[in-house]
């Protein structure tokens, strides 16, 4: 774990600076925090037996680690983080930081800031006195909150906009005072509740970089909340997966997407085919599975099990696809039923015995293309597959 | 935006997007909309310019004009001039904060019976005049029940400290909905980023939910201002020594029969009201910060923190206390023979009222104000689209004008009514029109009583018209301009079904302000057009108490009904059109 955000930050520093990258290590004195969740469970309302937002929830947050809650509408993701931030009371369960127990602690008393997903400027504060707020509160002399607020502005690029009203700026720029306000109280966690949703797709796109390099350069702990998988996977140091409630999967996006734990992972991150398959042998790690008109040696979950009901998952990427003289669908012969061109790949739709499968070409030359109808040779590299139990037990 | 469009514009063979409204608007094709404009111009000329305009021209004559320019300098004047600032000043203080403790109550704070008290914040707006202040002198008068009965004390209610009583509970609602609706729109994550930046509950409070309702604050107090200077009933009832403007105004007009005189004071009315209204709508509204950034996400957590709850609670309590204990004297008093002297049950009151005497005043009134709602609904809707959606440089002039009737002091629009219509109109040595006002007037002056309530009710339907309209894609209406419709079809088919719960609250508010509306109407009743208010300021006048509770109480039952009614139609399927949401 550490290796990975050790490895990615050093790769870090050789990237081009922009906007956000000058934060000043005056910002980064915080110690991180390390925060763990035990059993956290969450009911609205008065009925205990509703059906909890949020249960069984245990986590253990990294000092300096990037963790991402993600998942559909719904899932918990939201109640959790409100729930470390104090915002909600748990019905049941823990939340420490560095050991202490915070169920009781008010929100307002907790190292912690948040960066919401309206930004929650204060619209009758300038960009100034919004990001100075916190730091009166903690009676720090005027003078030293100028210097700090300063410094953190500066290190935005928002110097020129102190006197501006909230409302007198764009989304982008609203979002950095939001983030400059909650660094400049030099929490041990940052709290991120989709800050990025309200963005237009370009922006979004930047600023998640820019919040991971200035994340990884003040070290600082980091919990976010989002929906878009693209998010989770380009910033996280880890992901949580959830889904109705509960945490499907908690991982690295490497494994998150290669080896999901279920079936909704696997479907929830990435596109996947997932094949009907013949289990003829099960070893450590691997098994030999018949699906395609051959028999394939695959990477296995480990809770996959002879006995047990299970899938082949593909991804689109990994299928291969080659001409053929056969003129019928079989065994390993596939139909293309409709091809799109996306510019960088295309992508097939092909019809196969062991169902329709989605097919993604990287990059193909254009003599390398195929046309509705044709028949091909249909395949896909043994490493890349997944075989999986359906209906995992976290469910 | 601009730069696209032009070039298209310019396309002879009009194969680019070229923008069909512009072009339609310049040519003036669209009769329909000249002729829609017209009608509401004239008939907004009629109701509210006219009279207005009369009023001006008797105050700036010579025999006006004097009193006018002796406000400052003449003793009686001054202190005239001065007890309406006062009233108006303290009032507006004392609503505006009982309104936030209810109002906040109500959004932020954590008990049971959240409905009920809501309920009872609202009571006052369907409520005659005249009853809280003949229920608060029978309860707290020289005589009061709970004064004198229940305390031994001898207060004397009539003059300023009754007027602040009686005047707070009767306007508060105002501030009220007013803070109530700004409160509920702040975004909750606001007081989350405040908490999780480390401020105590108590520093959310001063440091971000009352900073942030300060146009609010001083929305309401502005409105509360003018409400209460421009009041009559309550002066006449309650003012005892303490003459107003408006009082005098009145007591100049039917007292000495001086109109010059109640012209001028009229015009001094005018001057704060209309500049109170003129800051209101072009520096408040525009102070308002609000929504900044995105949609409120959330419901704020509720307060049960007793440093906060225990004592707006206790206030919240308190002001609804006062409030049923009104209402309830209003409708016990109405039962007995004299209340607090003679408890004996009777039905004599209910009798002249719905029997007697008073029934006409009752049937009267409810059939006038049935021919203004409609009226006044539709008028306010239409004023709001064309304000909205067709009018460019024009659309200030006709909201600002739309809106004279309610801005303007009611006892200044009933004079200028007076003044206008008690004789018949004539121009140019021609008579356009016969009185429409006034004992010798056609139909007994009942057209002008109508033409009161159209003026004083539009302009509430023509605010819920306009935010309504304001939250309505452009788009719809330019689609169906597209497919064919002309201005009018466009408003009857798509527009007026999309603002129906602002065509509702416009009935309504409409509906109950002409059943409630006092000071333009003594100025025109007649004896053959009787209206239930200015009935009960007779009844009241003499002392019969019994019989205005008893007015007061069918009236409110009358405007209650129409209210449940006009709801219920509104369920109907084929009225309520397609579920939305």
């Amino acid at each position: 774990m550490t290796a990975t955000s050790e490895s990615a930050m050093t790769h870090d520093t050789t990237l081009a600076d922009d906007s956000l990258g000058t934060a000043p290590d005056s910002l980064a004195t915080s110690t991180p925090g390390r925060v763990s969740l035990r059993g956290l469970r969450k009911v609205y309302g008065e009925d205990k037996n509703a059906t909890p937002a949020v249960r069984d929830v245990d986590l253990d947050i990294e000092p300096g680690e990037f963790i991402t809650l993600l998942g559909p509408s719904g899932c918990g993701k939201t109640t959790t983080l409100r729930m470390i931030a104090g915002f909600e009371t748990p019905t049941a369960g823990e939340i420490r930081l560095d050991d202490e127990l915070l169920n009781k602690v008010a929100p307002n008393k907790r190292p912690m800031a948040m960066v919401f997903q309206s930004y929650a400027l204060f619209p009758h504060l300038t960009v100034f006195d919004n990001v100075a707020y916190g730091l009166k509160l903690k009676k720090m002399p005027s003078a030293r909150v100028a210097e700090e607020v300063e410094t953190a502005l500066t290190s935005m690029n928002l110097g020129p906009y102190r006197d501006r009203a909230p409302h007198q700026m764009s989304g982008g720029q609203q979002q950095r005072v939001a983030l400059a306000r909650a660094l400049v109280m030099r929490p041990k966690v940052l709290l991120f509740d989709e800050p990025l949703s309200n963005l237009d797709a370009k922006l979004r796109v930047q600023m998640r970089g820019e919040i991971r390099r200035l994340q990884r350069r003040l070290g600082i702990t980091a919990v976010f909340v989002t929906h878009d998988q693209d998010e989770a996977m380009t910033m996280s140091d880890r992901i949580v997966v959830m889904n109705v409630g509960v945490i499907e999967q908690v991982d690295t996006p490497q494994e998150i997407y290669r080896h999901p734990a279920t079936v909704f992972v696997a479907d929830f991150i990435g596109r996947a085919n997932f094949l009907d398959v013949d289990v003829h042998a099960v070893e450590d790690g691997r098994a030999e599975v018949g699906v395609l008109g051959k028999r394939w040696t695959v990477p296995k979950h480990p809770g996959v099990d002879v006995d047990e009901p299970v899938t082949l998952l593909v991804r689109p990427e990994s299928v291969r696809l080659s001409p053929t003289d056969s003129r019928s669908v079989g065994g390993s012969v596939g139909r293309v039923l409709s091809s799109m061109f996306y510019g960088e790949s295309i992508e097939y739709d092909i019809e196969t015995e062991a169902g329709n499968l989605v097919v993604s070409v990287a990059d193909p030359h254009a003599h390398e293309t195929f046309g509705a109808g044709d028949f091909l040779d249909v395949g896909f590299e043994e490493g890349r597959a997944w075989l999986m139990p359906v209906g995992g037990e976290t469910q | 935006m601009t730069a696209t469009l032009l070039p298209a514009a310019a396309d002879p063979v009009g194969v680019g997007a070229s923008p069909p409204r512009p072009r339609r608007r310049r040519s003036g094709r669209d009769l329909t909309l000249v002729t829609l404009v017209t009608v509401v111009s004239v008939l907004l000329f009629v109701i509210v310019g006219l009279p207005l305009l009369r009023i001006l021209t008797v105050a700036f004559s010579p025999e006006g004009w004097e009193i006018v320019s002796s406000m400052l300098t003449n003793p009686v004047n001054r202190r005239i001039l001065w007890n309406t600032v006062q009233l108006g000043v303290v009032v507006a203080l004392l609503g505006t904060f009982v309104g936030f403790v209810m109002a906040y109550a109500q959004v932020r704070l954590k008990f049971r019976g959240k409905k009920v008290l809501h309920l009872i914040s609202l009571m006052p707006i369907v409520s005659p005049p005249f009853a809280v202040a003949t229920a608060a002198i029978t309860m707290f008068g020289r005589n009061g029940i709970v004064s004198n009965k229940l305390f031994g004390l001898e207060i004397d209610i009539y003059g300023l400290k009754g007027l602040v009583f009686v005047l707070t509970l009767s306007f508060f609602p105002v501030a009220y909905m007013n803070l109530k609706g700004m409160l509920e729109s702040l975004d909750p994550s606001l007081d989350e980023a405040a908490a999780n930046l480390g401020a105590s509950k108590l520093k959310i409070f001063t440091s971000v939910t009352l900073p942030m309702l300060v146009p609010g604050i001083a929305g309401s107090f502005l409105l509360l201002f003018v409400e209460s200077i421009a009041d009559l009933a309550n002066p006449l009832v309650l003012g005892g020594d303490y003459t107003v403007l408006a009082s005098r105004a009145y007591l100049a007009v039917t007292g000495e029969y001086n109109v010059a005189g109640g012209a001028a004071y009229s015009l001094v009315l005018l001057v704060p009201a209309l500049s109170v209204f003129l800051v209101q709508r072009y520096w408040v509204s525009r102070k308002n910060v609000v929504t900044v950034t995105g949609k409120p996400s959330g419901t704020p957590e509720l307060i049960t923190a007793p440093a906060l709850r225990v004592p707006i609670l206790s206030l919240a309590v308190l002001v609804a206390g006062l409030v049923v204990l009104m209402y309830a004297t209003v409708i016990f008093g109405g039962f007995v023979k004299i209340f607090g002297v003679n408890n004996d049950f009777t039905l004599a009151h209910y009798r002249f009222v719905l029997a007697g005497i008073g029934s006409d005043a009752m049937f009267t009134t409810t059939i006038l104000a049935l021919i203004a709602t409609p009226i006044a609904g539709l008028l306010g809707m239409l004023i709001a689209w064309l304000v909205v959606s067709k009018l460019k440089r024009t659309s200030g002039l006709m909201d600002f004008v739309g809106m004279l009737g309610l801005s303007v002091p009611g006892t200044v629009i009933g004079i200028g009514y007076a003044i206008a219509f008690n004789t018949p109109t004539i121009f140019a040595g021609r008579q356009w029109f016969p009185a429409v006002a006034g004992g010798s007037a056609i139909l007994g002056g009942a057209m002008a009583i109508v033409m009161v309530f159209v003026a004083r009710s539009l302009p509430s339907g023509q605010r819920a018209g306009i935010s309504a309209l304001q939250q309505i894609n452009p788009a719809i209406d330019e689609a169906s301009t597209s497919l064919g419709a002309s201005s009018f079809t466009t408003f009857r088919k798509v527009t007026l079904p999309l603002i129906r719960p602002a065509l509702l609250s416009g009935l309504t508010y409409a509906f109950a302000r002409s059943m409630t509306t006092l000071s333009p109407i003594v100025f025109i009743t007649t004896p053959q057009t009787k209206i239930m208010t200015s009935q009960i300021l007779a009844e009241v006048d003499a002392g019969r108490f019994g019989n205005a509770f008893a007015y007061c109480a069918i009236l409110i039952v009358i405007v209650l009904g129409f209210i449940g009614l006009l709801n219920l139609a509104m369920l109907h399927p084929s009225i309520r059109g397609i579920q939305r949401r």
